[in-house]
């Protein structure tokens, strides 16, 4: 049992921090690591996880050791969260994010409002005005053509004016990404979320709730704090590939303005910029069975200089060549003996990064 | 009370109105084949074109403009395989054909089938993604430990360049779903 | 048109109460055999009103389990039905009780009332026909919706996958219906639903028949009260929606007993198929729901503003328009589930259309008052409710047909908000303004008027207390279908949580003026609503004769 707790902290720390360990802060993190380690629910599968990758990212994390400077952004209260109380759209930290704020807040609001007070203006007027009290003969108006043509034409008016930049913002949100965007690949489980950055060669890690105490003792939220973050450079194009592994989840960050369903069985593709840093909690929006209510996202979005520093704790390699350098590089001739382990040296990660898509949900 | 002239229009209508229904709910069970050929037809959901020698008049032309296509896998978790792409990402002419070698190995001590299903994002490339050979919906045994190396060989259609909402991509992602072959499910 | 019925009274009509065809069979016939439309409606009537009780029992014990963060009271719930209940089992529940909700306050609470009810009770009387087309079908299609029930209510005992009942949410999506839920409970669901409609495609055929060939003579499609024209387009809408549906939920049970691969990404299909085919049912569901309302609230406006409807003919017709558009707008229930832009850009402009024939009738009925003498009886005050509350909720949705802006409040507490303010302010308002409006007629009793106002102030603010704030919550992120919350949303869940309560206490006066009316109430004439009341069911006696019009009336 106690080998077992030294070799759970040995591969936790081997990739740098993951687990139980992120959610403390540096100066209590050597006294409480093991209870914390042992205590954690998602550590057995975190564990297998990250045994099942340990042996081939130990390489490469060797590399930068000393570059592994990254600790877990404080979330900041008002931000990426919900405020107490709180009643309109959390602050936007997206670039489409304010597009589509501005669309709801400022052309939406006001216009539902208008029609909403126009029509309890009209009721409350025509209760008062035309009370049997006050006008005895009801008129025997039923028609009236000019008035009719006004209220079927003025309402057509106002939608043409509101899909101007709805169709606008649906543009936007669809224009496609960048050939340099950092492509995330998001998978849905019953009942987490699994991360993975195939160009930095992060293989994927798996991102759970944290309990009541835990996420107290990081001082994050409950429901929304998790394990381990999706982490992305702040001013960069995000491309999020999505899909589901067992059931239809669906991936949101209300703050970012996004929201994709990750459907089992087909690729699903969305993408956000973020332009401040912080911690953007998100929450699983599709019915996905029992702990629907409890596989939490947070992204936690930082400069860029600090992330690459977070992609070297992780064992990546944040400046990867670019894909045409990929492809001019000559493929290993002949069939990889099926006994080996290690996959060709261009792409170190991808066969670990391919791998615990099926390992952590079979230790489920 | 009723008459019966009322009563024999009564039953002609409800009867049509009762065909109506029926009507109704054989365009619901039509409507799978139809979706399915929808989604052929339009590259709707990403569905991706299939390359007949026969029907293409001549070989596409090879544009100058290049695009890069990512390569993404997936593995039930039910199916005991690791299954990965050789490269990651590839950039290719648009018009060229390519090929991308996906690789799959048993990690089980027993012999296991397993199909895939595929789809490309963005949606909107569905319609240009052309296969000329690929290894979709075909069942693949691997024997415990064995390890296949599977081609997918593609061009991507220059008629994308004169699609609006397909032209400014840069990016196209191929996305494989391994699945294990449950005997009891046979393919619709 | 409506008033033209009453401005030229009826001719060679005589009340037949006592009249020698008059003999009501014995309680059994009568109640478990009937053929008679009044009876079924009585029947549809009481069946939803105690289907209601259950579906609102349901949400009750969610909004008290809301009302703070953290689980309550789920586990002892979740024990009553299974003593070995754990937490599993106790979140399982949850989602059983939003599936059962959603799925007994549409098909089994609004669905039986509207139509099954008010329906059946008063587009023969309407329209001067002295039953439906098919009475004999008529007692299959409330018998089947019972049926429904029963196996609804039955599937919460047996195993669904995580625990007792069905947890898949009422859309029962694949794969979480299929593969992701073992046991027999979704199954009994499936089966429920497939009666359900059974029962509501027989009735679209007998409305449809009726209301084609049943009209007194006289009475012209285009002098039929609007009541019945709503009634006309529903029954056309679920002659074509239903089964699609039927098929779908078809193809669901195939797939998770018979090893089919329809929905299933590992044989070929397509998950999302099924959700294509489900709304392009759930969409025109919605104005199944709705549009009887219309209907009701177009009678009870007309009635007590003493006034024919204002544009008679463009009120009909938008119904038709809002029928027709309703059957190509479903994909916007599934904005985020990877569309292609074109796709969403024409459901968004497309969802957005459907606001201009309802801006009609909204302001139509507003015209209607308009030079009007209104009285402010109880089923005028639901009415007067209605059109308010359903314009808020129209507006919400509004808002989210804008496909962009869905993004962020797809199935959060938006969405829950938008929903609830069409339907259990807009479709309840409508059919309490139907009941207090058609008690009198239908039980030859008068309700009592100051516990109506009490019945309609009480439950007005509550349910805006309950659901007014969820908009809020909504827009701060609080996802749909969750037994807990983060803290922060802890506020305005509480507030809501109250408004159910002061909501509850409204329908406390609603028994207490049915128990009132029964038991004290005066004899109701056979008009107490005067001149205003036009429409044919006022002609006769309250409560109207076993059989009535056996000589037809003449409408000039």
């Amino acid at each position: 049992m106690k080998s077992l707790k030294t070799l759970v902290i040995a591969a936790v720390l081997s990739l740098g921090t993951t687990g139980a360990v992120q959610a403390q802060t540096p100066a209590t993190a050597p006294a409480d690591a093991p209870a914390a380690a042992a205590t954690a629910t998602p550590a057995p599968t975190a564990t297998d996880a990250a045994a099942t990758t340990a042996a081939p990212a130990t390489d490469t994390a060797a590399v930068p050791a000393g570059d592994a400077s990254y600790v877990p952004m404080k979330p900041t209260p008002g931000v990426g969260q919900p405020v107490d109380a709180g009643w309109n759209f959390q602050p936007q930290a997206s670039v489409l994010g304010h597009q589509a704020y501005g669309l709801s807040h400022h052309i939406l609001l006001p216009v539902i409002s208008f029609i909403c007070l126009l029509v309890l203006g009209l009721l409350l007027w025509a209760i008062f005005r035309y009370r049997a009290a006050a006008n005895p003969v009801p008129s025997k108006t039923t028609h009236n053509t000019l008035i009719e043509v006004i209220w079927t034409g003025v309402p057509v008016l106002i939608l043409a004016v509101i899909a101007v930049p709805s169709i606008r913002l649906l543009a936007a949100q669809y224009e496609p990404p960048k050939k340099d965007a950092l492509t995330i690949k998001v998978t849905g489980y019953q009942w987490y979320w699994g991360y993975a950055y195939p160009d930095q060669g992060i293989g994927e890690y798996v991102s759970k709730i944290l309990t009541e105490e835990q996420a107290k003792a990081a001082g994050e939220p409950y429901h929304l704090a998790v394990d381990n973050r999706m982490v992305v450079p702040v001013g960069k194009q995000v491309k999020l590939i999505i899909t589901g592994a067992d059931v239809i989840h669906s991936f949101a960050v209300p703050a970012l303005w996004t929201k994709m369903d990750a459907v089992p069985g087909r690729a699903n593709e969305t993408t956000f910029t973020v332009d401040k840093p912080g911690v953007y909690y998100g929450q699983c929006s599709e019915l996905c069975g029992v702990d629907h209510g409890y596989m939490p996202i947070a992204v936690e979005a930082l400069p860029m200089d600090k992330w690459k520093a977070w992609v070297r704790s992780k064992g990546g390699n944040p400046d990867p060549q670019p894909a045409a350098a990929a492809a001019a590089a000559p493929a290993p001739a002949g069939p990889i003996p099926a006994t080996s382990t290690t996959a060709p040296a261009q792409t170190p990660a991808t066969a670990p990064g391919a791998t615990p898509a099926a390992s952590p949900a079979t230790t489920n | 009370m009723t008459s019966e002239t009322t009563r024999r229009k009564n039953s002609r209508t409800g009867i049509i109105a009762g065909l109506a229904a029926a009507a109704m709910v054989g365009l619901g069970f039509a409507a799978v084949p139809l979706y399915n050929l929808f989604c052929k037809v339009t590259g709707f959901n990403g569905t991706t074109q299939r390359y007949d020698p026969v029907a293409a008049a001549a070989e596409p032309k090879v544009l100058s403009d290049t695009v890069s296509v990512r390569f993404d896998s997936n593995v039930s978790p039910k199916l005991p395989w690791k299954f990965y792409p050789e490269h990651p990402r590839d950039t290719v002419s648009i018009g060229a054909r390519d090929m991308a070698i996906f690789i799959a190995r048993n990690e089980s001590s027993q012999p296991v089938t397993g199909t895939a299903t595929f789809n490309v994002t963005p949606l909107q490339a569905g319609k240009y993604f052309t296969k000329i050979q690929c290894f979709c919906f075909t069942q693949q045994t691997l024997q415990p430990g064995e390890q296949v190396r599977m081609p997918v060989l593609f061009f991507v259609d220059p008629k994308i360049k004169d699609d609006v909402d397909a032209r400014d991509i840069q990016e196209i992602t191929l996305s494989y779903t391994f699945y294990p072959v449950d005997e009891g499910k046979k393919a619709s | 048109m409506t008033d033209i019925a009453a401005t030229a009274p009826v001719h060679g009509h005589a009340d037949h109460a006592h009249d020698e065809h008059d003999h009501k069979p014995g309680f059994f016939v009568r109640w478990f055999m009937s053929t008679n439309h009044k009876d079924i409606g009585t029947l549809y009537l009481m069946f939803a009103i105690v289907a209601g009780i259950v579906g609102g029992v349901m949400s009750g014990m969610m909004r008290l389990e809301l009302a703070e963060p953290g689980i309550q009271y789920l586990h002892g719930w979740a024990q009553f039905f299974d003593p070995a209940a754990g937490d599993t089992q106790a979140k399982h529940f949850w989602n059983v009780l939003i599936t059962a909700h959603g799925l007994i306050m549409i098909f089994f609470m609004v669905m039986p009332a509207m139509i099954g009810g008010f329906g059946n009770w008063f587009v023969p009387l309407m329209i001067g026909a002295p039953d439906m087309a098919f009475p004999r079908m008529n007692n299959v299609s409330y018998w089947l919706t019972t049926v429904a029930f029963v196996l609804l209510v039955g599937s919460m005992f047996v195993p669904g996958g995580s625990g007792l009942g069905a947890g898949t949410g009422w859309t029962l999506y694949a794969p979480l219906s299929t593969s992701g839920s073992v046991g027999p409970a979704v199954d009994m669901v499936i089966f429920s639903v497939h009666l359900a409609g059974a029962s509501s495609i027989l009735g679209a055929i007998n409305f449809i028949t009726t209301i084609f060939n049943m009209r007194a003579p006289g009475m012209t499609l285009h002098k039929m009260p609007l009541f019945v024209w709503s009634i006309l387009v529903t029954a056309f809408l679920l002659l074509l929606a239903l089964p699609v549906l039927a098929a779908a939920i078809t193809m669901l049970l195939t797939d998770r007993n018979f090893g089919t691969t329809f929905y299933d990404a590992t044989g070929g299909g397509d998950p999302v198929l099924y959700q294509h085919l489900f709304w392009f049912f759930g969409h025109p569901e919605v104005y199944i729901m709705i549009l009887p309302g219309f209907g009701i609230v177009s009678q009870v406006i007309s009635t007590f503003s003493r006034k024919p409807v204002f544009g008679y003919l463009g009120m009909a017709y938008a119904m038709v328009a809002i029928g027709v558009v309703g059957f190509i707008v479903w994909a916007h229930h599934m904005f985020t589930v990877g569309m292609s832009v074109n796709l969403k850009m024409y459901f968004t402009a497309a969802t957005m259309v459907i606001a201009v024939p309802t801006g009609i009738k909204i302001f139509s009925w507003i015209a209607t008052m308009w030079g009007g003498s209104l009285r402010f009886t109880t089923p005028m005050v639901w009415a007067l409710g209605f059109i308010f509350m359903f314009t808020v909720g129209g507006v919400t949705g509004v808002v989210l047909a804008n496909g962009g802006v869905d993004t962020n409040l797809h199935d959060t507490y938006y969405v829950v908000a938008h929903f609830h303010y069409v339907l259990s302010l807009g479709a309840v308002f409508s059919l309490f303004a139907g009941f207090y409006y058609w008690f009198p007629k239908m039980s030859g009793r008068m309700y009592s008027e100051v516990l109506g106002q009490l019945h309609f102030w009480i439950f007005f603010i509550g349910v805006n207390i309950l659901f007014f704030p969820q908009h809020f919550l909504g827009q701060q992120g609080m996802p749909r279908r969750y037994p807990d919350y983060a803290e922060a949303f802890t506020y305005w869940h509480h507030i809501s949580s109250i408004g159910y309560a002061i909501m509850a206490v409204g329908m406390f006066f609603f028994f207490l003026n049915l128990v009132y009316a029964f038991v004290a109430g005066k004899k109701a004439a056979d008009n107490p609503w005067g001149e205003g009341a036009t429409t044919l069911e006022w002609t006769l006696s309250s409560p109207p004769p076993f059989h009535q019009f056996n000589e037809l009336p003449r409408i000039a």
